[in-house]
């Protein structure tokens, strides 16, 4: 057998996205993975907001608004908070790799994930959801060049399917979308092309540790030599952790999500409003997401969920109402307190490193995150100052102190 | 009585319709969902007012129970809550019940659950199946049953069996040319010994009575033989069959022939449908041959409390035990409600136990009935689809084993397998069979396609439109469906 550099715990997009990233590099590593119901890529709706997710809309404002109505944030407080300047730049650059990466993964793989230019729109219904516009267009740490504010005409004009009903819309350009499917099958057989090894259907049973340095992986297949593990395991980036002896403060966080049949193409951004976002894949199945919940690693699916975002998803586009649902499930997301990655090297245990706690943009951060992942094992100078998103003693401590952060909540 | 949540019965065949009878009987406040227009379910299926059959004489023996099983329901009618042309979506352990009518949704929540949601036919794929012109038996009788349609000019049936011979001669009567019936197997009840040892079973009479009539129609059987190919473009010209290795059906491929037919009407037995005890997590047992069954106590109670599994549902034995059962269940349920003491319980199911103790032995021969023998996988070719819903061709299936996908869950997470509207139902119980031969794994390895609500196709806007109810006696939240009013006078 030949002798791994690295081994990547985890097979859902961030554990490809390393493997295909270090393979490049000419590095020999080895992906094991068990697929689990609720790993988060395969509930993800592909999209890739910066903008919006960095600004909390997607999910965040959903998630702010269910708060609001469990009165456990107060009424006027129609401000989602917005994540650090360092998570929108690092979100942009992820971001900007993928119209390169789209050509490179297929050349390799023969995989499409079927990158789109979408655009996301937020839709106003109401004065609360043009107050908070406002702020946002006047106040986006990206200054308003990629934000149009749109008129009800020019909404209408665009889009014809959304609702009548609206006051105006922003337009984040930029904010696109991909199969999550198809990206994390993408890199997977690209690393694969690349040389890398992949062992799926395997369970990690335990890191070896000599002398304060990462030796090799046990697994249910035996054991495996390497030098560096990668834990990519998402919600289960704890359980991974302990096996090396690092406490990971990432907890599952259940987002359920509707699929309809397919259907002729009636969108052509992805859409974000108080109650769902809405987003039409290639091949014509609209989504409709997310709850953000704290049940566990419970992959559930709820009737009030399905109550909740379906009428938001026929309040924004009135002909929904007669399209009929194909699937209901759910993903569990690596959940973070303070909604950032947890990336890189840890104190005290060499040859370990972090590529968790990517929350609700793993699949946008994917690239920049197997790039840098890649770059720190082949010590080369980094492409994005990784300090933000290190788990240093003080990170760590606040965030298993952050009782009373509003995610350490559970709504259901 | 206390104020309860009601009885919710799912399903209102045989078995429900039993159910309802009993519990509504024994003064519980009972819900009986179906989605047809009225009870009956597949077997009792009431023709519109235009088809029925008035003289009596012209009854046949299932005809008679069904209409006897009608009148019942009948007379408790106003004690129960039919709600008709509705559909379950979702069961939780917890006891609720999601239910979508037309443009509206609810949940009820139940004080206990009868799920006696029946079996459908099981699919066998090989190459042309899915053209159009090939149907099932249960379609092609229910065309027949309910409009008199005559589903094509020259027919060949295939498969295995009883519900072939009859299927065969209702095509006959409305004047389908019928080739030949071919059946897989060579099974006991095609034995004239068949009718002397179970003689006092209304099914074998039925059965003889089948295979006379078939034989007076000039129609032959052929044992261990079945379709290996449908020929033809846009739908179904010709059919190419030939003979199986009696021992594990694989097709003996020198043996074929090629004979015109533009319908082809497919059989191979049932398979429970456990969508909704699977989504209750009710524990499950895998019977080879057949498939996954709910696990239940001699009450037909699951692993769950107060849920409840009968009939084909739960285990393939027919009409007639399917009703026994519901009984059984329905009064269970009712004293599990404290509307009847237990005494009172032991003695109104007596005979209810004695009738399917007294038919054990028979059921027996009923699951080889509906079992099929796994040669019949080789019948595919790397071409043929099988999953339909996402368009999955068994290349695709055997590219998955490739990689390292050793259960259905993986097969599904790499091809879209068991994706699409029918979660699974049309594909898992042929490829689960598939993994288990070509890894040489047991059932329980290669596992199953966990079903998620909905579990029926149902509009954005009736789940918008969501009514919970918390007890049985706030009904405004029913008013959008329509009940149909069959029962009323």
């Amino acid at each position: 057998m030949k002798n791994n550099e690295v081994i990547i715990i985890g097979g859902g997009v961030i554990g490809c996205a390393v493997a295909y990233y270090v393979a490049k590099k000419g590095i020999n590593v080895m992906l094991i993975d068990q697929p689990k119901r609720g790993r988060a890529t395969s509930a993800s709706a592909g999209g890739l907001w910066p903008l919006g997710e960095s600004i909390g809309l997607g999910c965040g404002v959903i998630f702010h608004k269910a708060m609001i109505e469990k009165g456990l944030l107060p009424a006027d407080s129609h401000i989602p908070p917005q994540l650090p300047k360092s998570f929108l730049d690092f979100a942009i650059q992820s971001n900007e790799m993928f119209p390169s990466l789209t050509g490179a993964i297929k050349e390799l793989s023969g995989i499409d994930f079927e990158y789109e230019e979408t655009s996301l729109l937020f839709l106003m219904y109401d004065d609360a959801d043009v107050a908070f516009a406002k702020t946002l267009y006047g106040n986006c740490p990206c200054g308003n060049s990629r934000i149009d504010w749109l008129t009800p005409f020019e909404v209408k004009h665009s889009e014809p399917a959304i609702t009548h009903n609206i006051l105006g819309a922003l337009r984040f350009n930029g904010d696109n979308q991909v199969n999550p499917y198809a990206l994390a099958d993408g890199y997977r057989e690209a690393a694969r092309k690349l040389g890398a090894t992949i062992i799926t259907h395997t369970e990690v049973t335990g890191i070896k540790i000599n002398a304060g340095r990462v030796s090799g992986v046990e697994t249910k297949a035996g054991f495996f030599p390497s030098k560096y593990v990668v834990n990519a395991a998402g919600a289960w980036a704890a359980q991974v952790g302990e096996m090396a002896g690092v406490e990971i403060p990432v907890y599952p966080v259940r987002g359920q999500i509707i699929g309809t049949e397919a259907m002729p193409k009636i969108l052509s951004a992805c859409i974000s409003t108080n109650d769902c976002y809405i987003a039409q894949k290639h091949h014509g199945e609209i989504i409709i997401g997310s709850t953000t919940e704290e049940t566990g690693f419970n992959t559930d699916i709820t009737p009030s969920a399905i109550n909740s975002l379906c009428k938001g998803a026929v309040r924004a586009i009135p002909f929904l109402e007669k399209a009929k649902v194909k699937r209901v499930w759910s993903g569990l997301r690596p959940g973070t307190a303070d909604e950032l990655p947890i990336l890189g090297k840890v104190k005290g245990v060499e040859g370990y490193i972090n590529a968790c706690g990517h929350f609700r943009t793993g699949i946008l951060n994917s690239p920049l995150t197997g790039l840098l992942i890649s770059e720190m094992i082949n010590e080369d100078q980094l492409s994005f100052p990784i300090e933000p998103f290190l788990l240093s003693e003080e990170r760590l401590q606040s965030l298993t102190n952050n009782e009373n952060s509003n995610h350490k909540t559970s709504i259901q | 009585m206390k104020n309860r949540k009601p009885i919710v019965i799912i399903g209102a065949g045989p078995a429900g319709m039993g159910a309802a009878i009993e519990a509504a009987r024994a003064g519980a406040s009972c819900i009986l969902i179906d989605e047809g227009r009225f009870p009956g379910g597949q077997v009792y299926r009431k023709n519109s007012k235009e088809f029925q059959v008035k003289e009596k004489e012209m009854l046949t023996a299932e005809q008679k129970r069904g209409k006897k099983l009608h009148e019942e329901l009948e007379e408790v009618s106003d004690k129960i809550k039919i709600l008709t042309s509705t559909s379950v979506l979702g069961v939780w352990k917890n006891r609720e019940v999601m239910w979508s009518s037309n443009d509206a949704s609810g949940v009820i929540e139940a004080e206990q659950i009868i799920i006696a949601t029946g079996a459908y036919e099981r699919p066998v794929p090989f190459p042309g199946w899915t053209l159009p012109g090939v149907m099932t038996v249960g379609g092609v009788k229910s065309f027949i049953k309910t409009m008199f349609i005559k589903p094509g000019e020259t027919a060949l049936i295939a498969g295995t069996g009883p519900l072939l011979i009859s299927t065969a001669n209702k095509l006959h009567d409305i004047g389908v040319n019928v080739l030949a019936v071919l059946e897989a197997g060579s099974p006991s009840w095609a034995s004239p010994d068949f009718i002397n040892q179970w003689g006092d079973a209304d099914f074998a009479h039925d059965i003889a009575a089948d295979l006379l009539e078939l034989k007076q129609n000039n129609i032959p059987i052929l044992f261990n033989h079945t379709v290996f190919k449908i020929n033809g473009k846009d739908e179904a010209e010709s059919v190419t069959y030939g003979a199986l290795n009696p021992e594990n059906w694989k097709p003996l491929e020198d043996t074929t022939k090629t004979v015109n037919a533009d319908l082809v009407a497919l059989g191979f037995g049932f398979v429970p449908n456990t969508e909704l005890t699977e989504l209750a997590e009710c524990k499950h047992e895998f019977y080879p041959g057949i498939g996954w069954t709910v696990i239940r106590d001699e009450w037909m109670q699951t692993s769950q409390q107060g849920i409840f599994a009968v009939g084909d549902g739960a285990r393939i034995s027919g009409a007639i035990i399917a009703e026994e059962e519901g009984r059984i269940a329905g009064i269970k349920a009712a004293q599990n409600c404290e509307a009847i003491q237990a005494v009172d319980a032991e003695k109104r199911s007596e005979k209810y136990f004695s009738r399917i103790h007294s038919f054990e032995k028979f059921r027996k021969h009923l699951n080889e009935v509906t079992s099929v023998k796994s040669g019949l996988l080789e019948l595919a070719t790397h071409k043929t689809l099988v999953c339909r819903c996402e368009e999955v061709r068994l290349s695709d299936v055997d590219k998955a084993i490739t990689e390292g996908a050793g259960d259905l869950q993986s097969v599904k997470l790499l091809t879209r397998l068991g994706m699409g509207a029918c979660q699974g139902k049309n594909c898992s119980p042929s490829m689960g069979m598939y993994l288990c031969e070509k890894l040489n794994k047991t059932a329980y390895q290669v596992g199953r396609i966990n079903p998620r609500p909905p579990v029926k196709p149902v509009t954005l806007g009736a789940l918008a439109n969501m009514t919970i109810t918390k007890d049985s006696h706030q009904n405004d939240s029913y008013d959008a469906i329509n009940t149909g009013g069959y029962y009323e006078k």
